[in-house]
C-alpha cells in the first residue's frame, strides 16, 4: 500500500525537467494543496496554492499541466507570487496624498479613480516574467470539481513517479506545450529585453498623458470632497472652520526646523550667565572625562580581545 | 719577545670606574645587581603597569581614574586611549627580565669563569699566533682587511682580562622584545698591556682584538658543559669588530637558556688607552696598507669611531644607567623608541641604518644634557614616556645634524657627509653609522611620524608602533637590486655605496624624493673558517621614493651652455646622453630626451639602467627594476591609458562640456537648467575600461540633471515619476532637434517598483560618446522621508520605501558628489586614477566587481592616498595599489568602520560615523544586509555604497581572505615575486561555473537576423555585454540569496556561482523557504519532512533560463557528484 507523497499538508508532485544542452535532467518538486487562506473569498473553494514553482513557469505552463497533462481541470487564471495583487496594492503611498484622514471620507469615485490611476503601467521591458526560485502561486480553476480533480491527479501522478512502476509515464515539466504559446527563454528573452527597454516616444508620451489626467483628476475630486467636508457638520453638529489655502505639509516641515534654528540662535551666549550654569558645567565636563576613559577602556578590552597582543608586527 | 714587552707602555688602570651593579659579583649576576635589593623593585614591570603615571604626579598615585584625567588636562600624552594602548604594548614589550636573568645567571657565570681561566699568551707575531690557533684549537682568527702579513712586527698577546660585565640593553633593562632573540652582551675588557701607543692607526689595534676574541673563542670552545653554539659575526656589521655570538643548541632541551636568548662577547678597551685627540673625526688614521686595500687620503672619521666606541663601552653603560635613575620614564621611552626603529627597519648596524636601540638610548641621554638651543637640555627629566619619545622624534626631524651637532665640547671641525652628534664628553659621534641615505631616511621617517603624533583627529597608534612599515613594495615606488659589492671590509663597502648613492642622487634630481641603499647582511658564521664574503650571495638593494609630479617628465634641462664648467660636468657625468637643444625660450642647454611611448620602459627605468650601467658597468642583466610590471599591468587591461590626462577621458570631458552648455540654454522645456551633473567612473577618471570596442567609447556615462526648484511638480511620488518622463521626452526633443545629439531615446529601469526612478534618456552625444542621463528632484527625498515616518504603512511597503530613499541619495546625492570630489583629488595626486584603475582590475580578475560596487573601490584606494600613515603619498601605481591591499587585508571590517578623508574629516564627524557604524551593527548584528561600513566627510552615512549586500559577508570576507593571501605572497617571496600572481585567480573554490557561449558577444550581431525582432540592427548591436549582464540579473534575482554568483567584465565568459551553506543543510519544510527543495528520502515521506535545495533542478533551470547562451555548466567540488 503506497502513502500519498506529503510533507507538512502538501501533496509533493515530482516533475521531471528534460535534458538540455548544457545540464541533465532532474527532478523537480512542488507542493499542492487546496487554497485557505487567511481570508477567504468567493473565489477560494476553486484555488489550488502551489509553492516551488519552476523559474520559467508561466499561466500557459500551468494551463497546460492541469488541463492537458494530468487532464483534470480547466484553468481559470493565475496569481503569482511576483505580481501583487490588487488587494496589496491598496498600501501603496500614491494613495495617501490627502493622508490617513482622507481617505475615510473619501467618496467612491475617488476611490475608483485611483485604483484606474494604477492600472496606467509604463510599457513592459519583458516579454516573460520569471518566478523566483521557490515561489508559491494561486492556480484559480474554472470550478471546485476542477480544482479537486487536479489535486487528486496530482496526488496520483506522483504516488506512481514514487513507486517507479510506471517510469514511462513521468509528467514532464513543459512537455507538448507549443513552444509558440510562450516565449523563448535564452538569448532572444535577452534581445527582446535591450528592445523593449526602450519603448517608442508615442507610447510613452500617451502613458504619461494617460496618467496625469487621470492624476488631476483626483486630485480635483479630492479637493472637492474636501470644501463639501469643510461644509459638513460633523456627528456633534460643527463644523470645522478651516481658512485660506493649506500650504503643502512639506513647506510647513521646512518652516517648523527655521524656527528651531532662530530659537537656537537666539539662546547662544546666554550660558555662562549665573554661576551655577558654569559650575553644572564644569561638572557636566568631568562627567564626560570619566565617561570617556570608561569608554576607552572598553574599546581597549574589546580590541585586546579582537586582536590578542598588543605587540609589533 | 722580550724587546717588545720593553717598549709596551703600561697605561694606568686608574681610571676604571667599576660601573655600578654592572659588575659581575660573585654570587649576583650583574643585571640583578641592580635590582636585587627589593623585590618589590625587582618586579618593576608589575609593580608600575597600572601606575604609569606621568612623572610629575608621581606622588598621586590614584586610581585609573585621575591618571587618565590628568593625562587629558596637561595634554601628557596624545589621548586617554593612546596612553592606554602604550601601557598595554609596554608591558607586552618589557621582557621578563626575572626569567631571563635567572636562566641566565649560571650561564655567565660559567662563562666569566671560563674567560678569566684562559690562560696567558707569550707576545708573539701574527703568523705564529694565526698558526698556533689553528691548529692547537682550530680556530681561525677572524683578522680583518687588510690581514697581517709575516712581515707584520707588532706583537700579539693574550693576558686576562680586566674585567668581564654584562652591558647593554639587558642589565639596564631598555631592551624590548622582537622577533629576533633577546641579546646579551657580555664586554670583556681587554688589558691596555697588551697594546702599544701607535696601535690606533693602520688596523693595528683592530687586528690584536681579532686575536683576543679568536682566543676567548678557542677558551669557551675548548670548554666543556656549556651546551653553546660559538660562532662569530660582526659586530653592527663591522667587519673591523669582530665577536663571538653564542646561541643555545637548539636540539638538546638546554634549561638554562632557552632559544630566545643569545650571548654577545664584545670587547673593551679602557677609555684613556688611546687619547681621544687621536681618534677625533678629523684625523687619518689609516696611512698605509697592502696596495689593493683601502687607503685614505683624508680624514677617517667611520674608523676612528669605530675604534673609540670600543673605549666607550663602559662609558655609556654608566651614563646611560645614571640616566634611568635621573628620569623615571626613560626606560619606557626606549622600549618606545626600539619599536619605532624596529617597525621601520632600523637597527645597530650599517646595513640596516646604523641607527638602533644603543643609538637611540644614547641619543636620549645626551638631549636630556643639551642638543637645544642656546645648549639647553631638549628633553626633561619630568617628561612622560611619551613626551620623551616625541620630543627625541621632533629633535630628529628639526635638526639636520648633516650641519654638525657637538656636545660638551667647542672648536671641533667635522669632515662633511654624513650626520654628526658628536658626543665631546665621550668623544663619539653616536651616529657615525649612519649614512646619508639612512639619514635622510631617518628624518623623512621622524618627520611622518611627528605628523601623526601632532594629528588631533586620529590617534594613529597603529601606525606608530604596530604597523610594520618596511614592506619594501609598499614603501618604495622602484626597488633596484644590484649584484653585491663583493669585499671584505665594510669600510669599503660603505664607500662603494656611497658611489652608487652619489650617482643616483645626481641622475635621479627631484624625480625621486628618497634614494636609499641597503646592503645586505654578514651571518655569523663558524669559528673554525674564515668567513667567506666572496659566496655570500647578497644584493645591494636600492629603494626610490619617486616624486609623482616629476618621475615622468620626458626632457631634462641641464645648464646653459655658456656656463661651461657646469655644462662640462653635465657631460661628463651623463655622456653621450647629454645633447645640446635649443627651447622655445630661445635658451641653449644641456639636455636630456627620454623616451616617452607606451612600448618603452618608464623614464625612471631607462635613467636608471643607463647611468648604472655608464658609471659602473652593470649590464642590464645585472639590474633588476621592481616597479614597471603594475604600470605595464594598467596598460594592457586598461585600454592603454595610464595617465588621467589621457586623450580619451579628454574627449569623454570635453563631450561632457560641450553637453553641458547645450544643456543649460535649453528652450522648449518648461523649467530651467539648475546644474547638470557628472556622476560617473568614466567622468571621475576612474573607470577601468575607456573603450568598448576599438574606436568605440565606453558609455552610457551617468550625468544627473537638476531643474530650477518650481511649485509645479506634483506632490506625489509616482507621479513625479511620470512627470521626469515628460520632462525626459522634452529634452530629448529639443537636443535632437538643436544638433547636440545625434540620437536621444529613453530608456526604463527598475520598473518593478513605482516609487523608484523608472526612465532615463540615454543621449549619443554628436562626439559618439553615449550619455545616460536622469533627472533629480530635491522633493522626493522629503516625501519619501515623510512616508517612512508615518508609521501605519505596511512592513513590505516600508522596506520599498527605505530602498528608494536609499536609491535616491546614491543616484543623485551621492554619486555626483563623489564624482566632484574624486575628480579634484585626481588632478591633485596624478597616480590616484592609476592605482584606483588598476585596483579595480585586481577587483574584476577575481570576480568581485558584480558584488561590490565601484565606488567602494575608489574610495578605499583614495583612503590609502589622503591617510597614508604612516608612509607619505603614494607615488607609483606600485605603492598605491601594495598599500590598498594592505588596507584590506588588516581591515577588520566586522568591527571597524573604515572612514575616508575627502578633506573635511575631523573629529565630530569621525565620532558620528561611529556613532552610526555602532548602530548599524546593533540593528543588522548579522549583518545580512550591510556587510562594509564606509563612510567619509562627504558621505557620514557610510552605507551608501555598500547596503544591500554590495557586498555581502561571505563576499566581503572573500575580498579580505584574498587581500592577505596576496600580502602573504609579498612577505614570502618578497619582491621576487610575480607581479601576474596577483592577479590570476583560481575558479576552483567555486561550486559550479557557468561558462557562457565564447563567441556570445560577436555573435549577437550576426545572427540577430534570424530573429523576427531583428528588424532594426542598430539597436541590438552594443548589447552582446548588455545581454550577459541582464543573464547574470536575472540568475541572481532567482535565485538570490541561496546562490551567489560572481562575474565580471574582465572575465565575461564565466558565471560562478557558490551555494549558501545555510540552504544545502536539510530542514524542516516551511512555506517561506525562497528555493527550490528536494525531499531528503522519498520513499519515507510521510515520516520526515526534512528537504535541502534542489541543486539538479536549479541546474537545470538555469541551463533552460540561459538556452543556447550557455555553453557548458561546470561541476566542481561536491557538486562533482551530482553530475
Amino acid at each position: 500500500m503506497k502513502k500519498d507523497l506529503e510533507v507538512a499538508g502538501y501533496a509533493v508532485l515530482p516533475l521531471q525537467l528534460p535534458k538540455t544542452s548544457s545540464a541533465k535532467a532532474a527532478t523537480h518538486y512542488m507542493y499542492l494543496r487546496a487554497h485557505e487562506p487567511r481570508i477567504p473569498d468567493e473565489d477560494t473553494p476553486r484555488s489550488m496554492f502551489i509553492v516551488n514553482v519552476p523559474i520559467d513557469t508561466t499561466e500557459t505552463h500551468l494551463r497546460h499541466l492541469f488541463g492537458t497533462q494530468l487532464s483534470a481541470g480547466r484553468v481559470e487564471r493565475v496569481h503569482f507570487e511576483s505580481v501583487p495583487t490588487k488587494k496589496n496594492q491598496a498600501a501603496l503611498p500614491q494613495a495617501n496624498v490627502g493622508g490617513s484622514k482622507a481617505k475615510k471620507r473619501k467618496r467612491v469615485t475617488a476611490d475608483e479613480l485611483e485604483s484606474q490611476l494604477e492600472d496606467i503601467e509604463l510599457p513592459a521591458v519583458w516579454d516573460r516574467p520569471l518566478q523566483k526560485s521557490g515561489a508559491h502561486a494561486v492556480v484559480v480553476f474554472v470550478d471546485q470539481p476542477s480544482m479537486e480533480a487536479s489535486l487528486k491527479a496530482a496526488r496520483k501522478a506522483a504516488r506512481k513517479a514514487v513507486s517507479g512502476s510506471s517510469s514511462s509515464k513521468k509528467i514532464v515539466w513543459g512537455e507538448g506545450l507549443d513552444e509558440d504559446r510562450v516565449p523563448a527563454l535564452g538569448l532572444e528573452r535577452y534581445l527582446f529585453h535591450s528592445q523593449a527597454r526602450y519603448p517608442s516616444r508615442g507610447e510613452l508620451l500617451r502613458t504619461v498623458n494617460d496618467f496625469m489626467t487621470v492624476f488631476e483628476q483626483v486630485a480635483e475630486s479630492r479637493k472637492r470632497e474636501a470644501a463639501r467636508k469643510a461644509q459638513e457638520p460633523d456627528e456633534d453638529g460643527f463644523v470645522t472652520v478651516t481658512s485660506g489655502p493649506k500650504l503643502a505639509d512639506a513647506t510647513h516641515e521646512d518652516e517648523a526646523r527655521e524656527l528651531i534654528e532662530k530659537q537656537k540662535k537666539k539662546q547662544e551666549g546666554l550660558e555662562d550667565f549665573y554661576r551655577f550654569q558654569s559650575r553644572e558645567k564644569r561638572k557636566e565636563r568631568q562627567h564626560e572625562l570619566l565617561r570617556k576613559f570608561d569608554e576607552d577602556k572598553r574599546k581597549l578590552a574589546d580590541l585586546k580581545r579582537r586582536k590578542g597582543k598588543f605587540a609589533p608586527e | 719577545m722580550s724587546s717588545h714587552s720593553i717598549k709596551r707602555r703600561r697605561l694606568s688602570h686608574s681610571s676604571h670606574h667599576a660601573v655600578p651593579g654592572a659588575q659581575i659579583a660573585e654570587k649576583n649576576g650583574p643585571p640583578m645587581n641592580l635590582h636585587s635589593k627589593s623585590p618589590h623593585e625587582n618586579m618593576p614591570m608589575k609593580a608600575t603597569q597600572n601606575s604609569e603615571m606621568p612623572a610629575v604626579s608621581s606622588k598621586r598615585q590614584g586610581t585609573d581614574n585621575v591618571t587618565a584625567e590628568f593625562a587629558l588636562a596637561s595634554g601628557v600624552y596624545k589621548s586617554s586611549f593612546f596612553k592606554l594602548q602604550m601601557d598595554e604594548l609596554l608591558s607586552e614589550l618589557r621582557p621578563n627580565y626575572d626569567r631571563h636573568v635567572a636562566k641566565l645567571q649560571d650561564t655567565l657565570h660559567q662563562l666569566k669563569s671560563i674567560i678569566e681561566q684562559i690562560p696567558e699568551k707569550q707576545p708573539q707575531s701574527a703568523w705564529e699566533a694565526e698558526k698556533e690557533l689553528r691548529s692547537t684549537h682550530g680556530i681561525t682568527v677572524p683578522f680583518p682587511e687588510p690581514r697581517p702579513g709575516r712581515e707584520t712586527k707588532y706583537p700579539f698577546a693574550y693576558v686576562k682580562p680586566t674585567n668581564v660585565n654584562v652591558v647593554g640593553s639587558l642589565s639596564l633593562q631598555t631592551g624590548a622584545k622582537s622577533s629576533n632573540p633577546l641579546t646579551v652582551d657580555l664586554a670583556v675588557t681587554m688589558p691596555s698591556a697588551i697594546f702599544q701607543e701607535k696601535d690606533y692607526i693602520n688596523h693595528r689595534f683592530f687586528q690584536k682584538r681579532a686575536y683576543y676574541i679568536a682566543t676567548i673563542a678557542a677558551g669557551i670552545k675548548a670548554a666543556a658543559g656549556l651546551d653553546l653554539h660559538v660562532k662569530f659575526a660582526l659586530q653592527d656589521g663591522d667587519s673591523l669588530r669582530p665577536v663571538i655570538i653564542l646561541e643555545p643548541i637548539t636540539s638538546t632541551k638546554s634549561g638554562n637558556m632557552s632559544s630566545k636568548l643569545r650571548i654577545r662577547v664584545i670587547t673593551a678597551i679602557e677609555e684613556s688607552l688611546f687619547p681621544v685627540s687621536r681618534t677625533i673625526p678629523t684625523r687619518n688614521n689609516i696611512r698605509q696598507g697592502p696596495a689593493d686595500s683601502f687607503i685614505s687620503e683624508g680624514a677617517t672619521p667611520v674608523y676612528n669611531a669605530s675604534l673609540r666606541s670600543e673605549a666607550t663601552v663602559a662609558l655609556y653603560h654608566k651614563y646611560i644607567y645614571s640616566n634611568i635613575r635621573r628620569c623615571e620614564s626613560f626606560k619606557d621611552a626606549c622600549i618606545l623608541g626600539r619599536a619605532w626603529l624596529q617597525q621601520r627597519g632600523f637597527g645597530s648596524s650599517y646595513r640596516s641604518g646604523g641607527l638602533g636601540g644603543f643609538e637611540w638610548t644614547a641619543l636620549m641621554s645626551l638631549l636630556l644634557d643639551g642638543g637645544g638651543p642656546n645648549g639647553k637640555p631638549v628633553l626633561l627629566k619630568s617628561y612622560s614616556s611619551y613626551q620623551l619619545f616625541k620630543a627625541t622624534l621632533q629633535f630628529l626631524a628639526g635638526r639636520d645634524l648633516t650641519n654638525p651637532l657637538a656636545l660638551f665640547t667647542a672648536d671641533l671641525s667635522f669632515p662633511g657627509g654624513s650626520p654628526v652628534l658628536y658626543d665631546g664628553k665621550r668623544g663619539l659621534n653616536i651616529l657615525y653609522k649612519m649614512t646619508l641615505w639612512s639619514y635622510a631616511f631617518l628624518r623623512r621617517e621622524a618627520d611622518v611620524t611627528v605628523r601623526m603624533l601632532n594629528e588631533s583627529r586620529d590617534d594613529n597608534f597603529d601606525k606608530v608602533f604596530i604597523l610594520k612599515a618596511n614592506e619594501p613594495l609598499l614603501r618604495f615606488d622602484r626597488l633596484i637590486e644590484l649584484p653585491a659589492l663583493a669585499s671584505a671590509s665594510s669600510l669599503q663597502d660603505l664607500q662603494s655605496q656611497n658611489m652608487i648613492y652619489e650617482v643616483l642622487v645626481r641622475a635621479l634630481g627631484d624625480r625621486a624624493g628618497l634614494v636609499h641603499l641597503r646592503g645586505c647582511a654578514t651571518e655569523p658564521w663558524p669559528v673554525d673558517s674564515r668567513h667567506n664574503f666572496k659566496t655570500a650571495s647578497g644584493h645591494l638593494t636600492v629603494g626610490l621614493v619617486l616624486d609623482a609630479e616629476n618621475a615622468t617628465r620626458v626632457v631634462d634641462h641641464g645648464p646653459a651652455a655658456e656656463h661651461k664648467d657646469e655644462a662640462v660636468s653635465f657631460r661628463s657625468f651623463w655622456g653621450e646622453k647629454a645633447e645640446l637643444r635649443r627651447f622655445k625660450d630661445g635658451s641653449i642647454r644641456e639636455s636630456l630626451v627620454w623616451l616617452d611611448s607606451a612600448t618603452a620602459p618608464s623614464i625612471i627605468n631607462q635613467i636608471l639602467s643607463y647611468i648604472l650601467k655608464r658609471h659602473f658597468n652593470y649590464t642590464d642583466f645585472d639590474i633588476k627594476i621592481v616597479g614597471d610590471e603594475f604600470d605595464e599591468t594598467l596598460r594592457k587591461n586598461g585600454d592603454g591609458v595610464v595617465s588621467y590626462s589621457s586623450p580619451p577621458f579628454q574627449k569623454i570631458h570635453d563631450a561632457f562640456n560641450s553637453l553641458q552648455r547645450s544643456v543649460q540654454d535649453m528652450d522648449g522645456v518648461p523649467l530651467t537648467t539648475r546644474h547638470l551633473a557628472p556622476a560617473d567612473p568614466l567622468l571621475r577618471y576612474t573607470a577601468l575600461r575607456l573603450q568598448s570596442a576599438p574606436n568605440v567609447l565606453c558609455g552610457p556615462v551617468d550625468i544627473v540633471l537638476q531643474f530650477e526648484s518650481s511649485a509645479r511638480w506634483p506632490d506625489d511620488l509616482v507621479a513625479i515619476q511620470m512627470t521626469k518622463l515628460a520632462f525626459l521626452v522634452k529634452i530629448g526633443d529639443y537636443l535632437q532637434s538643436s544638433g547636440a545629439a545625434h540620437l536621444c531615446k529613453i530608456g526604463l529601469e527598475d520598473v518593478s517598483s513605482r516609487i523608484l526612478n523608472n526612465a532615463f534618456l540615454d543621449i549619443t552625444h554628436t562626439s559618439n560618446v553615449l550619455f545616460r542621463l536622469r533627472i533629480h528632484h530635491d522633493r522626493e527625498q522629503m516625501l519619501l522621508e515623510r512616508h517612512l515616518k508615518d508609521k501605519g504603512s505596511h512592513p513590505s511597503m516600508r522596506q520599498e520605501l527605505a530602498y528608494a530613499l536609499s536609491e535616491y541619495k546614491r543616484q543623485f546625492v551621492q554619486a555626483p558628489r563623489l564624482t566632484q570630489a574624486i575628480r579634484t583629488l585626481c588632478t591633485r595626486f596624478p597616480l590616484l586614477s592609476p592605482t584606483i584603475r588598476l585596483v579595480k582590475h585586481w577587483f574584476s580578475q577575481h570576480l568581485l566587481t558584480e558584488q561590490i560596487r565601484e565606488e567602494t573601490v575608489e574610495l578605499l584606494v583614495v583612503r590609502v592616498f589622503t591617510q597614508p600613515y604612516p608612509w607619505d603619498t603614494p607615488s607609483s601605481i606600485m605603492t598605491g595599489f601594495m598599500r590598498t591591499l594592505q588596507l584590506l587585508a588588516r581591515w577588520d571590517w566586522q568591527q571597524e568602520a573604515l572612514m575616508v578623508d575627502f578633506g573635511a574629516l575631523d573629529k565630530t564627524t569621525v565620532e558620528a560615523i561611529q556613532t552610526r557604524f555602532s548602530a548599524w551593527r546593533k540593528i543588522d548584528p548579522a549583518m545580512n544586509t550591510l556587510s562594509l561600513f564606509v563612510a567619509s566627510d562627504l558621505d557620514p552615512d557610510g552605507v551608501t555604497w555598500t547596503q544591500y549586500e554590495k557586498p555581502s559577508k561571505v563576499v566581503a570576507a572573500r575580498m579580505c581572505t584574498l587581500a592577505k593571501a596576496s600580502m602573504a605572497m609579498l612577505r614570502d617571496h618578497g619582491y621576487g615575486f610575480d607581479t601576474k600572481e596577483l592577479f590570476r585567480t583560481s575558479l576552483a573554490p567555486y561550486d559550479f561555473i557557468i561558462k557562457l557561449r565564447p563567441k556570445l558577444l560577436h555573435e549577437i550581431t550576426t545572427s540577430a537576423t534570424t530573429f523576427k525582432l531583428a528588424d532594426r540592427r542598430e539597436k541590438l548591436q552594443a548589447s552582446g555585454h548588455a545581454v550577459v549582464q541582464s543573464f547574470v540579473h536575472d540568475l541572481r534575482a532567482c535565485y538570490s540569496p541561496n546562490i551567489l554568483f560572481f562575474h565580471s567584465d574582465g572575465n565575461p565568459g564565466v558565471v560562478a556561482g557558490l551555494w549558501n551553506p545555510q540552504a544545502l543543510r536539510a530542514k524542516g519544510w516551511t512555506l517561506k523557504m525562497a528555493y527550490s527543495t528536494s525531499l531528503t528520502k522519498l520513499e519515507d515521506a510521510e515520516a520526515n519532512d526534512q528537504v535541502v535545495i534542489n541543486r539538479p533542478a536549479i541546474l537545470n533551470e538555469i541551463s533552460r533560463l540561459g538556452s543556447l547562451m550557455i555553453d557548458s555548466i561546470e561541476l566542481q567540488g561536491t557538486d562533482k557528484n551530482l553530475a
